[in-house]
């Protein structure tokens, strides 16, 4: 069970250093992963915890492994290619690093097995390469290793894997023990365990999903979560509701009047807005851990939207959840203060 | 500009198709509209096949599909009665949801050799944990299941939903990955007689450096057990090779056939042009028919509303007219840009962010009718 930061105050002031923020993420340093679905935001978020963590003076370095770079767009840096750069247009402290996995894979087999020359004699080995090709779970299990070694080598106070989106996000974090099971004894599979017992530890690995409040991203953070707790035995820490629409104004409530004149635009935010509304509910039916909202705002991709976000999760972590006529936000965290957590399996 | 016969919606399900595949990134709605186009093709009186990986719940309730369709197709209930251009009655529109662990189980049944053969690979660890996730397995079995179907020639049409897979073209390729690994050398490396009766790798494979010592730091690596496991399981597989090249060389053959036409499915904003484009390309380069791109769930316009754009609300709360205005101009604009980067040829279309995803038949219906009636014209987003 994570230690739950005591919650004094439910309106936490802007740009406090924590007491009072409800997630893991503000509250601690160490390492996270961030996983959803594709086209969610999912960078977007983790740039944003990136800058949320360096700005309390951690030294945090966000790394990205879809092929595809374009955090840097997000932090204001030029692409990576593998080097760690520093985002300093958006904040101190507050590094980037894209990852190809394959390159990581020799990097840390390298490392275990020490002596150079006998790394290129395995290396060259058919049986080595065709182990690599074939061996699923390989790439993600190195990925993890690598994060790992960046904290345990005390570069950095707080490392964010931005994860690569898949059909089935929970893969990366699965990989470590389907390969652990699948390997069984020798030192491959002891890395393998190393890595799985990590994954699973709440205390040294935290997970933070990321959705937005429509159908098929809520059924995979559902999906996600239940997977968490039936193979790692653990739950998510935060739930990161991505692109929420505003709230519409006090007399054209979101019960849907159909009175007036027709009005494409509001009929087009009364209903999306009714969507959110409808999925943040089913959200928080079953949802095991700590939600966040963030809006949808008019700012293109860029360092100006990280900075707008992580402003808004500072200045209230659940204004955006808005009122959705459920049990999120605050009336659940006061359930929890009285000691039952919300829909825990 | 008129509108040929490559550009039309009507020529997309017009039977010179047989096979309409629905590509695009994870999330942009593919699943939607390939039901949407199964629904108006079976309106149109063709028998109708869509085949679909991770429906959501929604979906699958508005096409009356249970878990049953990870076995077989089944029907979809659509209402009969007169409709479509020339006539005909409502075909027949049947759906099925591709689940790769269940081909791959249901292939290894049909082509093991024998009882022994087919326990000895549906047994072995390395399949039970790994086989599944191995790269490119999961979207060949699509493929298969896809080439079982369109042999059976039972349908008129059929509608093709592709897996959400980081790399786009995964899908794609796997056919071709999957010959090439049948032909490279690892395969016979793979099926020789590695480990002696003592569980040592074995010197007298040829290969002179794996010797004692290098088979000591192999296990330091990787693990002797997990090699042996994984050795196994390639050479089980041994005697399913030539049934899979075979195919895999025929689906492939059928996927670039002029016949079968691509649907690249899009989101909008400016921010996934590069991806869009990307596609386009490497279908093209490939030898894939690209038919229409398809840019959807577009921000309307709002015209009227765009002197709001400066307008605040608070920053974390947001005019919800300006931003709606905002979000309009911002996927106008990505639309433009598009239409200025790919082909003067290329069908382009935008369809509307709809207020509510379809939940029903009717509301399938109405967005494949509006899909198509775009394709129509010769420039809907004028």
């Amino acid at each position: 069970m994570t230690e739950r930061p005591h919650d004094t105050s439910d309106a936490a002031p802007s740009g406090t250093s924590g007491s009072g923020a409800p997630d893991p993420t503000l509250t601690r340093a160490g390492f996270f992963v961030v996983t959803g679905k594709g086209g969610v935001g999912k960078s977007a978020v983790a740039a944003t915890l990136g800058r949320a963590s360096a700005r309390r003076g951690r030294r945090t370095v966000v790394v990205e492994v879809d092929p595809r770079e374009n955090l840097h767009q997000l932090l204001g840096t030029a692409p990576s290619g593998g080097e760690i750069l520093e985002a300093s247009d958006l904040e101190q402290g507050l590094f980037l690093q894209h990852l190809k996995p394959r390159a990581v894979v020799d990097r840390v087999i390298e490392e275990r097995v020490k002596v150079g020359a006998v790394v290129r004699k395995v290396q060259a080995s058919i049986v080595y390469q065709h182990f690599v090709e074939g061996c699923p779970g390989l790439e993600e299990l190195a990925v993890l290793e690598h994060a790992r070694r960046l904290l345990a080598e005390r570069r950095f106070d707080t490392v964010i894997l931005d994860a690569p989106a898949t059909g089935h996000g929970v893969s990366l974090l699965r990989a470590p023990l389907v390969v652990s099971e699948a390997v069984g004894e020798g030192p491959f599979g002891t890395i393998a365990r190393e890595i799985a017992d990590l994954v699973a530890d709440p205390a040294r690995c935290g997970v933070v999903i990321v959705t937005q409040a429509e159908e098929m991203p809520v059924q995979e953070a559902r999906d996600l979560a239940r997977m968490l707790g039936e193979h790692l035995d653990r739950r998510p820490d935060l739930l990161v509701v991505n692109g929420l629409y505003p709230p519409l104004p006090r007399g054209e409530g979101d019960a849907g009047d159909e009175a007036g004149a027709p009005d494409a635009l509001l009929d087009l935010w009364r209903r999306r807005r009714a969507i959110n509304r409808r999925e943040l509910r089913r959200l928080a039916e079953t949802w095991p851990g700590e939600m966040v909202g963030l809006p949808l705002l008019p700012i293109g991709r860029g360092t100006e939207l990280v900075a707008a976000l992580d402003a808004c999760w500072s200045s209230d972590p659940y204004r955006a959840l808005g009122s959705v006529g459920a049990k999120t936000g605050r009336s659940a965290r006061r359930e929890r203060r009285a000691g039952r957590p919300g829909g825990a399996k | 500009m008129s509108a040929g016969p490559e550009r039309g919606g009507g020529a997309l399900l017009s039977g010179e198709s047989p096979l309409v595949v629905v590509v695009g990134s994870g999330g942009v709605g593919k699943t939607t509209l390939a039901a949407a186009l199964g629904l108006r093709s079976a309106r149109a009186g063709r028998d109708t096949l869509v085949m679909t990986f991770d429906p959501s719940l929604r979906l699958k309730d508005a096409l009356g599909v249970t878990d049953e369709a990870r076995d077989r197709e089944v029907p979809v209930p659509v209402p009969t009665g007169q409709e479509g251009g020339d006539g005909r009655e409502t075909g027949l529109l049947e759906a099925s949801l591709l689940d790769p662990r269940r081909t791959f189980d249901r292939l290894v049944e049909r082509y093991a050799p024998d009882e022994a053969a087919r326990r000895r690979i549906l047994e072995n660890r390395f399949y039970r944990h790994l086989a599944g996730t191995l790269s490119g397995v999961l979207e060949y079995m699509a493929v298969e299941r896809l080439f079982e179907v369109s042999r059976e020639g039972r349908y008129e049409q059929i509608i093709l939903d592709t897996p959400p897979t980081t790399q786009a073209l995964d899908f794609l390729e796997a056919p071709a990955r999957i010959v090439g690994f049948l032909e490279s050398g690892a395969l016979k490396i793979a099926l020789r007689d590695w480990f002696d009766d003592e569980g040592h790798l074995k010197a007298s494979t040829g290969w002179k450096f794996l010797d004692r010592k290098i088979e000591h730091l192999l296990d330091r690596v990787i693990g002797l057990e997990f090699l042996r496991e994984m050795l196994e399981f390639f050479q089980a597989f041994g005697p399913l090779y030539d049934g899979f090249r075979e195919r895999a060389g025929e689906v492939e053959e059928l996927l670039k056939s002029t016949r079968t036409r691509f649907v690249l499915v899009a989101g909008p904003g400016e921010e996934r042009i590069p991806d869009t484009l990307f596609f386009a390309r490497k279908l093209r380069e490939a030898g894939y028919s690209l038919g229409p791109i398809v840019v959807n769930r577009v921000h309307p316009s709002f015209p009227g509303e765009e002197g709001r754009l400066e307008d605040g609300g608070s920053r974390c709360t947001p005019d919800g007219r300006a931003l709606f205005a905002w979000l309009g101009a911002q996927d106008r604009r990505g639309f433009e840009q598009l239409r200025s980067l790919v082909h003067a040829e290329q069908p382009l279309v935008g369809l509307p962010l709809q207020p509510e995803e379809p939940t029903d038949l009717a509301s399938l219906d109405a967005l494949g009718t509006e899909l198509l009636r775009r394709l129509d014209e010769p420039d809907p987003d004028a």
